[in-house]
């Protein structure tokens, strides 16, 4: 009798699930198959080829998979080697409150390459991924010209405050927002446009904006003060790192694959405006698969013509933590990283720390989330290239995201936080 | 006044144009685009993006590409840089006899081919056809006895050296090589063997006395030479090809594209004889970044029975030419031809050429046929990277020929 369990069968989905087959022959090989639809309807799927032991078993924690969308022993490996159905999607959370993703994983006892829809599995079990904690609670903001969704652990608090942003995807994203407010954090994920009644179009930074959203955060009754943390993936650490130079209220921010220079598009600050590095567009090479490989069009931001687009990150009165992976195609966020952590060295300031990833794409988010090589983004009508290597990915993630919250709690801990 | 020039406008799809632009201001920076739009009316776009001179000339013949579908120069970049619209769409001739592909190229706005290719218009463009065949070149259905595919027939009387063309997977009938073939002098029968008229529609054995009457076909054809006939194949076509190449005295000239040295799968019968195959061993199998499954790893043998399954390529006659992709994803395409190699190599024979090329994948086609990196159903990954997958197919095309010619070709010596 095949028995296939996985726990916990109902978590949160920056926690690990332990997959287990037992009851089989021995040696027999096995096909594990994970399946997603997300709230598109768009469908996901990853499977991976086991060989059952003497006993019977496999035991995702210690049997390595043969072949199929991943090789060798990874426990998460179904999770974060899912594939979209049709290239080039990407999977979200949009809605963190009302319901999970729900990931059906199927046992078929031979190496099974059809989909689910012509063969039956021998045994299945659903797994549901939350992201948002018990007790945590979510706010929709509309202050002033803020707008984006406030998520508050439960308890009196204060809690540290985060300002969570992405990049040029626009809209709101919500789901690290809430898996981070999960963690002891309340987070703010906070759109800039294409959302509500906030610009369709990113034309131009108003650093005004999001100095509003941090005065916003620090005028919460559950909020500690004095200074904000901020969170920031690509566009967004470009802002984050803005945010970080010339706003005092931020004294943490991590930035994940961000440049240190603006690019594209101006930055404004009261009397203040940065003029924008461009990308080099003669430049930019398509990917085999058709994908805009934007960092063939990168510029140097060492270069001397470039420098006034270049933060002035020795300004920053708080900590930065730079995430970046070595295979991002989409910017040379090692190369910015770097001279961001030059520039503070060269004033004495020891307030920047770097985590290289090598193998590391672009788009480094919470863990077991699944490796998006390209996606389609608003920007362009073709798909744009992020990189990464899947299995080096999925452990950057893991470990940076451990990182962070050390980091935030680090920063915080002077505070008097309850964390 | 801009001028956008391309030479030869109408040619063979194997044949170079040359690219020129003038009348721009010096150092002036162009968009070239690429456009076709094939049988089934799926659009394929390429881009590149050159810096004309100080007298605001551009010649694709020596100025690099900054940046676009590939970088460097590379005068016939445009073609074989082309991408599908939709992605994994294959472009693939039908009808090679009566119409060419037609490719417009086009100056165009900078930013045009990456924010709407579509549309992107321009005041300098050219339309180049592509055909192939070339004058002359006839097109004879075969439909004798079981044989069902098609011959083509270089113009003149001949006699001409008889090639049998085989493709893999695809099933059906390709044409579009044969084509080719016959307009640089080749007598070639574009054979289908699964997936075509009343042929089996799945391919569950090999019939080799089927291979033997098509080679007899061509053989005892008047213009072509009959001391022996040639194999070009590719893939699953290419493990037919070795078998044809062993079994067969007819055949004394075989061509192997990204072919396995054992039979796989599905088993070989010939006259009363069942070959085992070596069973696919799937568990291997593995996929990339964006989800394409990659099938080298299936062909791993397993211990001793293997060995029995292997093709006794030892007994073969006639002339070998492996042409290998090292990047191909569907097999281990460099591995095979290796050991193939060994066991001709352990026997004491020297009738084989290696042709391995860094960097092409598994669809090496005749020259400037834009990679198919992936395809569908299910969704696979070839492999080859762009600009070295051109290079592989420009070099081993003019190799093929050679190789043809050489070993069918009978050597007329003088008697003085």
């Amino acid at each position: 009798m095949f028995q296939l369990t996985a726990t916990p069968p109902n978590g949160l989905a920056d926690e690990p699930v332990h997959i287990r087959v037992t009851g089989l022959p021995p040696a027999q090989m096995v096909t594990l198959k994970a399946s997603l639809k997300d709230e598109k309807g768009n469908l996901f799927q990853s499977k991976a080829f086991y060989r059952a032991n003497e006993a019977g078993e496999v035991d995702l924690e210690r049997a390595p998979a043969l072949g199929g969308d991943y090789v060798g022993v990874h426990a998460m490996g179904l999770f974060w080697s899912l594939k979209p159905e049709k290239a080039f999607r990407r999977l979200l959370k949009r809605d963190v409150i009302n319901n999970p993703f729900k990931v059906t994983l199927d046992l078929y006892d031979s190496v099974c390459l059809q989909d689910s829809t012509t063969a039956q599995p021998r045994a299945s079990q659903m797994v549901q991924r939350w992201f948002l904690g018990p007790g945590v609670q979510r706010k929709q903001i509309r202050e002033g010209r803020v707008r984006g969704a406030l998520f508050i652990p439960p308890g009196e608090g204060p809690f540290p405050g985060i300002i969570d942003l992405f990049g040029s995807i626009g809209g709101l994203v919500e789901f690290r927002a809430s898996l981070l407010a999960t963690h002891g954090f309340a987070v703010l994920a906070l759109a800039y446009f294409a959302y509500e009644d906030l610009p369709d179009k990113l034309l131009e930074l108003d650093l005004e904006y999001f100095e509003e959203a941090a005065n916003f955060l620090l005028a919460h009754p559950k909020i500690q003060r004095p200074g904000i943390g901020v969170i920031s993936v690509s566009k967004g650490a470009e802002i984050g790192l803005a945010m970080a130079c010339y706003l005092k209220q931020v004294v943490a921010t991590v930035c994940i694959s961000g440049s240190n220079a603006i690019l594209e598009i101006p930055l404004r600050y009261r009397d203040l405006l940065v003029t924008p590095m461009r990308f080099d567009w003669e430049c930019i090479q398509i990917h085999v698969s058709g994908a805009v490989r934007l960092r063939s069009g990168n510029r140097d931001s060492r270069n001397e013509m470039n420098q006034q687009s270049v933060l002035p990150v020795e300004k920053a009165q708080g900590c930065i933590l730079f995430i970046v992976g070595e295979n991002d195609e989409c910017l040379n966020t090692r190369a910015y990283a770097e001279q961001a952590m030059d520039q503070l060295k060269s004033h004495g300031r020891s307030s920047g720390k770097m985590l290289v990833y090598p193998g590391a794409g672009h788009l480094i988010e919470p863990p077991y989330a699944p490796l998006c090589f390209a996606s389609w983004s608003p920007a362009l009508p073709r798909p744009v290239l992020w990189g990464g290597d899947p299995v080096a990915h999925a452990a950057a993630q893991e470990h940076s995201w451990r990182e962070i919250q050390k980091f935030f709690r680090q920063h915080f801990s002077g505070t008097g936080s309850k964390l | 006044m801009v001028q956008l020039t391309a030479t030869p406008l109408s040619a063979l799809v194997d044949e170079p144009v040359h690219i020129q632009i003038t009348g721009l201001s010096p150092f002036q920076v162009v968009t070239l685009q690429a456009s076709l739009k094939d049988e089934k009316e799926n659009m394929f776009y390429s881009h590149a993006y050159y810096r004309a001179n100080k007298v605001g000339k551009v010649d694709l013949e020596y100025d690099s590409a900054l940046g676009g579908d590939y970088v460097g120069v590379h005068p016939m970049g445009l073609f074989w840089s082309l991408k599908p619209k939709k992605l994994l769409t294959r472009l693939l001739k039908k009808d090679v006899m009566n119409s060419p592909f037609r490719v417009q190229i086009k100056l165009c706005d900078l930013q045009s081919p990456l924010r709407n290719q579509d549309t992107s218009t321009s005041m300098v463009s050219v339309t180049l056809e592509r055909w192939y065949v070339a004058p002359g070149v006839t097109r004879i259905p075969v439909e004798e006895g079981r044989l069902r595919g098609a011959l083509f027939l270089p113009s003149g009387e001949g006699p001409f050296p008889g090639v049998i063309d085989l493709f893999g997977g695809i099933g059906g009938l390709s044409e579009h090589r044969s084509s080719l073939l016959a307009s640089r002098g080749f007598a070639s029968l574009a054979l289908a063997y699964w997936g075509y008229k009343d042929l089996p529609s799945q391919l569950q054995k090999l019939d080799l006395e089927y291979f033997e009457e098509a080679s007899n076909f061509l053989l005892r054809h008047p213009k072509v030479f009959g001391q022996g006939i040639g194999v070009i194949s590719t893939s699953k076509g290419a493990e037919i090809g070795l078998s044809m190449a062993i079994y067969l005295k007819q055949v004394t000239a075989t061509i192997l594209i990204n072919g396995p040295n054992s039979p796989y799968g599905i088993p070989y019968v010939y006259r009363g004889y069942t070959h085992q195959s070596i069973p696919y061993s799937l568990q291997f199998l593995s996929t990339n970044a964006l989800g394409f499954i990659e099938f080298q790893g299936i062909y791993e043998k397993i211990g001793v029975e293997a060995s029995q399954s292997l093709f006794p390529i030892e007994k073969a006659h006639g002339h070998f030419l492996f042409i290998v992709g090292e990047d191909d994803k569907s097999i281990n395409s460099k591995e095979h031809a290796k050991k193939a190699i060994e066991k001709l190599r352990r026997h004491g024979k020297k009738n084989w050429t290696l042709l391995s090329y860094p960097g092409a994948g598994h669809l090496i086609e005749p020259p400037y046929s834009p990679l198919c990196w992936a395809s569908k159903m299910p969704n696979l990954h070839w492999g080859g990277e762009v600009i070295a997958h051109a290079a592989a197919q420009e070099h081993s095309w003019k190799e093929i020929q050679k190789f043809l010619r050489k070993h069918l070709i009978p050597v007329v010596t003088s008697q003085l």
